[in-house]
């Protein structure tokens, strides 16, 4: 494992492998995970779970805890276009408009007859469209992404709010998707949520494709030094356009999976993923300063907000009280990973 | 000719804003003669202000580089909103001799938190300001569940005329003649080499984190005004509000040339480009499109104008 796959911090000499070699020799992977690995998010899961589970009667049931995990798939997945975009040092905010946009066409298309799997085609082919220009426009022109994705963000509500006549739509989704999003579906005769084995696999497979693959290794090479991926042959704007292109697929794919879990297209559904896809990846502790991080850990983080969102709602806190705590979680956790180096260390 | 041209362009970098708005004052006037009466610009000019200012107090966040950025200035324009009219109004504090300086004081010691999570604790400035976002939204729902209507009172007249002076001039002006007499200070010069390079600014002597500090300060003092224009012009609490100044604000500021990772631009350029986004939308309404299309309108103006000021910056940047 080099250094590049663990989130070393650069301001500790010590992190550094190979600079004190007896130690690092000796450390085995337990010491290691503690050092490195996602140790507190792993351990606010459980505790929040224990918390939910002794405090909210009812909560430790088979359906209760489906439940929660189905609505941790949808903002995992929702997620994984973020983490990878701010692994190369990007971030995106049409993530919402893109949930909202094919959540709407989707429902449209079909309430207009249109086979379904055209549908997802259609849907998922003009979102990955929306990712490419803003991963071209990002790194060609460099632009800062923030910006740019909010204004193709902007367009793409805009349209679709248009093309749908404000979001009235209204439209029949085939069973398999509604029984896919829903927390009774069943899983190939397995009682598990379709959905939450998907993410499952969905982890894994990301989570080998970013550290075992030569595009992993890219994307990470791209996220810590552009310019020395670059001098190194790595086609840079190919990750970045690659990157948003993902993102927007997957924002696009929730989108058609909440069409499932609600059974109907609605105008403003992904408003909420705005910042919460940005927070489950901040608070897994993936940095935004790029190539530090992983999705395992977005999927810590979006565990952690669902299960705090469920304790907060089984205690009655309003939602007043759920941004507040997750304005303080996002501080906490980032206060404790992520900062920035000092001005003086940069000189 | 080109090259001139953009050349001039680097030196002047609100003039694209500048011209736009013209262009488009021009173009309302025409589509809608009465947009140019004298008793339209006092209600125009109010509508717009809580837009112009709202730019305006995201502005010294980007301005003093580092990645800076202050995504809480909209829901704390709509926090002083929520603290004027639920809690000072109608109490001895209502007065705007007290109200004011409690609420300027309020806004931009918020500011400063802000700074200081940036600069001392050093929290990447999009997640120090996403968490004050979340916090201070959620503070905004907790005070006003439900929109409250506001007892009569003197910020009326900041949305209106005060005697034959638009308000808006004041609550636009006073951040401006801010700036204006920063600009004579130390203050602006520092800002804006910090922005520029911190590390630089650094090794000549400068208190970086000061600077930094001061300059989300003054974002949040801004936004402070923006809370009390916002008040004179929908004359109630609500803590939906303030989430059409998020975007615009951003907008504002990209529209207006400033550079976005620092070191350059400043208040005027802002306005400018908050008043080119109100005018266009004016534009937009009074032909009677649809809401969806200003939406698309207003995306693509956005994705122009910082293309267009990143031909305007790539020289510097790579330089």
């Amino acid at each position: 494992m080099s250094a590049s796959t663990s989130p070393t911090p650069p301001s500790s000499p010590s992190a550094v492998p190979g600079a004190l070699p007896d130690s690092a020799a000796h450390e085995t992977a337990l010491r290691r995970f503690v050092r490195f690995g996602p140790l507190l998010q792993l351990v606010s899961v459980v505790v929040l779970f224990l918390l939910t589970a002794l405090t909210i009667t009812g909560f430790f049931t088979k359906s209760s805890v489906y439940a929660t995990l189905v609505l941790a798939s949808f903002l995992g997945i929702a997620a994984i276009g973020q983490t990878i975009v701010i692994l190369i040092g990007g971030i995106d905010l049409s993530v919402p408009a893109l949930i909202s946009g094919a959540n709407l066409v989707c429902t449209f298309l079909s309430g207009h007859h249109w086979p379904f799997g055209l549908v997802i085609v259609f849907v998922l082919g003009c979102a990955a469209i929306v990712g490419f220009v803003n991963g071209y426009t990002v790194h060609r022109f460099s632009v800062p992404p923030l910006i740019v994705t909010l204004a193709t963000g902007a367009v793409v509500t805009g349209l679709t709010l248009g093309w749908t006549k404000g979001g009235q739509v209204s439209g029949q989704v085939p069973n398999w998707l509604t029984s896919f999003s829903s927390p009774i579906g069943r899983f190939f005769g397995i009682d598990i949520p379709p959905i939450v084995v998907t993410w499952g696999l969905i982890a894994i497979a990301l989570s080998i494709v970013l550290h075992m693959t030569a595009p992993g290794r890219r994307l990470y090479a791209t996220g810590a030094n552009e310019r020395a991926a670059q001098l190194a042959g790595v086609r840079t704007r190919r990750i970045w356009v690659a990157a948003f292109a993902i993102s927007a697929v997957a924002a696009a794919s929730v989108g058609i999976l909440l069409v499932g879990f609600t059974g109907t297209g609605e105008a403003g559904v992904g408003d909420p993923y705005l910042f919460t896809s940005l927070a489950a990846v901040l608070v897994g502790g993936t940095s935004l300063v790029g190539a530090r991080g992983d999705y395992s850990r977005t999927v810590l983080g979006a565990l952690i907000l669902t299960l705090l969102t469920t304790l907060l709602v089984g205690h009655g806190a309003g939602e007043a009280l759920q941004e507040i705590l997750f304005g303080v979680l996002i501080l906490l956790f980032v206060g404790v990973y992520g900062r920035d180096q000092r001005v003086r260390d940069r000189v | 000719m080109t090259g001139r041209l953009i050349a001039g362009a680097r030196r002047r970098p609100a003039g694209f804003a500048v011209l736009l708005v013209i262009v488009l004052i021009v173009v309302n006037t025409i589509v809608q003669p009465a947009f140019a009466s004298w008793n339209q610009v006092a209600p125009t000019l109010g509508t717009m202000a809580p837009f112009a200012i709202a730019g305006m107090a995201s502005t010294p966040a980007f301005l003093s580089g580092g990645g800076g950025i202050d995504l809480s200035v909209a829901p704390l324009i709509g926090f002083i909103n929520i603290l004027l009219v639920t809690k000072l109004f109608g109490t001895p504090f209502g007065s705007p001799f007290l109200a004011v300086p409690i609420l300027l004081a309020v806004g931009a010691a918020i500011g400063a938190i802000n700074g200081v999570m940036v600069a001392r604790l050093r929290i990447p400035p999009v997640i120090a300001t996403l968490g004050t976002y979340f916090v201070l939204s959620g503070v905004d729902l907790d005070l006003v569940p439900n929109p409250v209507t506001a007892s009569p009172n003197w910020t009326d007249h900041l949305a209106g005329s005060i005697g034959p002076v638009p308000g808006a001039l004041v609550t636009i002006g006073v951040p401006l003649a801010l700036w204006y007499v920063l600009r004579r200070s130390a203050f602006v010069e520092s800002l804006l080499a910090v922005g520029d390079h911190d590390a630089t600014a650094f090794s000549a002597g400068m208190n970086v984190n000061a600077v930094r500090i001061s300059a989300y300060a003054l974002g949040g003092l801004i936004a402070a005004i923006g809370g009390i224009a916002l008040t004179g012009l929908v004359q109630s609490a609500d803590s939906q509000t303030f989430g059409n100044y998020l975007l615009v604000a951003l907008a504002a500021v990209a529209l207006g040339g400033a550079n976005l990772t620092g070191g350059r631009g400043g208040l005027f350029p802002s306005v400018m480009g908050a008043a080119s986004i109100f005018l266009l939308e004016n534009l937009l309404t009074s032909l009677h499109t649809s809401a969806y299309f200003i939406q698309v309108a207003y995306g693509a103006v956005l994705f122009v104008a910082v293309l267009f000021g990143a031909r305007l910056f790539r020289q510097e940047s790579t330089a």
